[in-house]
C-alpha cells in the first residue's frame, strides 16, 4: 500500500481528515449539549419561580390545604417528575407524593449539601449551582431545583405566622423535572451530526480519490505503460496524451528516445567496412 | 639494477600502502552509512514511542487523574481556570496548527524530532479540562486531537526515514561497487 503514490497520497489526507472532523464533531457537541442543558436548568429554574410565586398566597395564609392542591396540580403537569417543601429543619411539608410528608432530609443529601456543607449554610446561589441531575427510583433521569423560600416583611409581619425578621430562608423549594424531551432532543442532534460527519468524510475522501485518480493516477499509468512499452525496443512509439507536465516528461521521454535510435543502429551494429579511425 | 630494485620495491609499497588507505576509507565511509541506517531505524520508531505514550496519558486521564486532588481543591489553590469554551477552542486552534506544521515538515522532506512534544500538549489540555470540570464532555476531543496529530508524525517519520534508507542504501551500494561515494545528487533543481 505504501509503495504506492495513492496510497502514500491518501494516507495523510485520511488521517487529517478523518481527525480533524472528529475533534471538531466532539467540541461541538460538547458546547451543543452545554447549550441545551442551561436552557433546560433555566427553565426549571423559572418554573421553581413560578410555583413559589403561585405558593405564596397559601403560605401568606399558612392555607397547607391550598399548597397541596396547588402542588398537586403541578406535579400533575407532563414531566414534572416530584414538587416538594422543606421547612428550615429539612423536614417536608408539602410533596406532590403525599408519603413523603413529614420525612426528613439529612443535610448531607445530594442537592442539600451544596449550601449546609460548612456550618454556616449559604443563603444565595447561581441558577447552575441549585441544579443536580440524577436518576430517581424508577430510572428516570431527572433534573431538579432546590430553590430557597426567603423571609419577606410580609412574612415575617404576617399576624399568623411566626418567623424572626432576622430569619433570611425559611425553607426550600425542590422540583424536579424529566429530561426525557431534553436526552431525546441531544440524541436526535448526535445522530444528525454523526450522519453529516460521515458523509463529510465520505465525500471528502472520494473527491480525493477522484481528483488524485483523473489527474495524477491514471496519466501516470498511461506514462509507465508508454516508457515500458518503448523499453521493449522497436521503433519509437508517439506518446499519448497526457495533462499537464506529465505530457512535457513523455514528450521529452520521445526525443531522447527518437535521438537513441538514430544513434544506437551505428553504435550497436557498426557497418564491418566501417572505419575504425573516422 | 639494485637501484631499480629498491625503487620498484618503494613503488610496490606505496601501491600496497595507497589500496590499504583506499581500503581503510571505504571501511569507514561504509560505517559511517551503516550508523546513519541504524540511527534512522532508530528514529524511525519514535512516532510510535510517542503514539505508546499518548496513550497512557489519556488511559490516566480516561481514570479521572485520580492521584490529583479533586478539581475543587485544585481551583480553590490556583484560581478560577479558563472556560470549557476557551480551552476548546485553544484546542481546535492547536490542531490545526499543528497538522498544517507536520504537513508542511513533510512536503520539505525535513529532519525534525518533534513527537514527544504533543503527548505534553495533549495532557496539558487534559488537565485543563480536568481542572475546569469539564474533561468527561472534551476526552474525546482531546484524544482524537492528539491521535491525529501523533499519527501523522508518526507517518512524517516513517516515510522520512523510508526515504532517507533507501538513499544510504543506494549510496552502500554505490560504495561497495565503486569504492567511493556517489556524486551529490542535484536536489537544488527541486528544493
Amino acid at each position: 500500500m505504501f509503495e504506492r503514490i495513492a496510497g502514500r497520497a491518501l494516507v495523510p489526507v485520511g488521517i487529517v481528515v478523518t481527525g480533524f472532523l472528529v475533534v471538531c464533531f466532539v467540541l461541538l457537541y460538547a458546547a451543543i449539549k452545554n447549550v441545551v442543558l442551561r436552557d433546560s436548568v433555566e427553565h426549571a429554574n423559572n418554573l421553581a419561580g413560578i410555583v413559589l410565586k403561585s405558593t405564596r398566597h397559601a403560605m401568606l395564609k399558612s392555607d397547607r390545604e391550598l399548597n397541596q392542591a396547588i402542588i398537586r396540580n403541578i406535579s400533575e403537569q407532563k414531566g414534572v417528575q416530584h414538587v416538594r417543601i422543606f421547612n428550615k429543619k429539612g423536614t417536608v411539608v408539602v410533596s406532590s407524593h403525599p408519603e413523603e410528608v413529614n420525612r426528613q432530609l439529612d443535610k448531607k443529601a445530594e442537592g442539600c449539601v451544596v449550601c449546609h456543607e460548612k456550618a454556616q449554610p449559604i443563603t444565595t446561589l447561581g441558577s447552575m449551582q441549585k441544579a443536580r441531575s440524577f436518576k430517581n427510583n424508577l430510572g428516570a433521569d431527572v433534573i431538579a431545583i432546590t430553590a430557597p423560600i426567603y423571609n419577606d416583611p410580609e412574612c415575617a409581619n404576617a399576624a399568623c405566622h411566626f418567623h424572626p425578621a432576622d430569619q433570611k430562608v425559611l425553607g426550600t423549594l425542590d422540583i424536579g423535572l424529566s429530561q426525557e424531551a431534553t436526552l431525546a432532543s441531544l440524541a436526535s442532534i448526535r445522530l444528525q451530526m454523526i450522519i453529516f460527519s460521515i458523509l463529510t468524510l465520505v465525500l471528502t475522501m472520494a473527491g480525493v480519490i477522484a481528483l488524485l485518480k483523473m489527474i495524477v493516477l491514471v496519466p501516470m499509468r498511461k506514462l509507465q505503460d508508454f516508457a515500458e512499452k518503448n523499453e521493449e525496443g522497436g521503433t519509437a512509439l508517439h506518446p499519448p496524451k497526457l495533462p499537464y507536465e506529465l505530457d512535457r516528461i513523455a514528450q521529452s521521454f520521445y526525443c531522447i528516445r527518437k535521438r537513441l535510435d538514430n544513434v544506437e543502429p551505428n553504435r550497436v551494429n557498426p557497418s564491418p567496412n566501417a572505419d575504425p579511425n573516422r | 639494477m639494485k637501484a631499480d630494485g629498491c625503487s620498484m620495491e618503494a613503488a610496490g609499497k606505496d601501491k600496497m600502502a595507497t589500496g590499504s588507505a583506499a581500503r581503510d576509507a571505504k571501511s569507514v565511509l561504509r560505517q559511517g552509512l551503516m550508523d546513519d541506517m541504524a540511527r534512522l531505524r532508530r528514529f524511525s520508531n519514535r512516532g510510535l514511542f510517542a503514539l505508546s505514550l499518548f496513550i497512557i496519558a489519556s488511559t490516566v486521564a480516561w481514570r479521572g487523574f485520580t492521584f490529583l486532588p479533586t478539581p475543587q481543591q485544585l481551583v480553590a489553590a490556583m484560581g478560577t481556570p479558563p472556560t470549557p469554551f476557551m480551552i476548546s477552542m485553544v484546542l481546535v486552534l492547536y490542531t490545526f496548527s499543528a497538522i498544517i506544521l507536520s504537513l508542511s515538515r513533510m512536503m520539505a522532506g525535513v529532519y525534525h524530532k518533534s513527537s514527544f512534544c504533543h503527548v505534553g500538549y495533549a495532557l496539558g489540555f487534559y488537565l485543563f479540562y480536568y481542572v475546569a470540570d469539564a474533561l468527561a464532555d472534551n476526552y474525546w476531543a482531546v484524544f482524537g486531537a492528539g491521535f491525529t496529530v501523533l499519527c501523522l508524525e508518526s507517518y512524517r517519520i516513517w516515510t522520512f526515514c523510508s526515504d532517507q534508507l533507501g538513499r544510504k542504501q543506494e549510496q552502500l551500494d554505490f560504495l561497495e561497487r565503486n569504492g567511493r561515494m556517489p556524486p551529490e545528487e542535484e536536489d537544488s533543481l527541486y528544493s
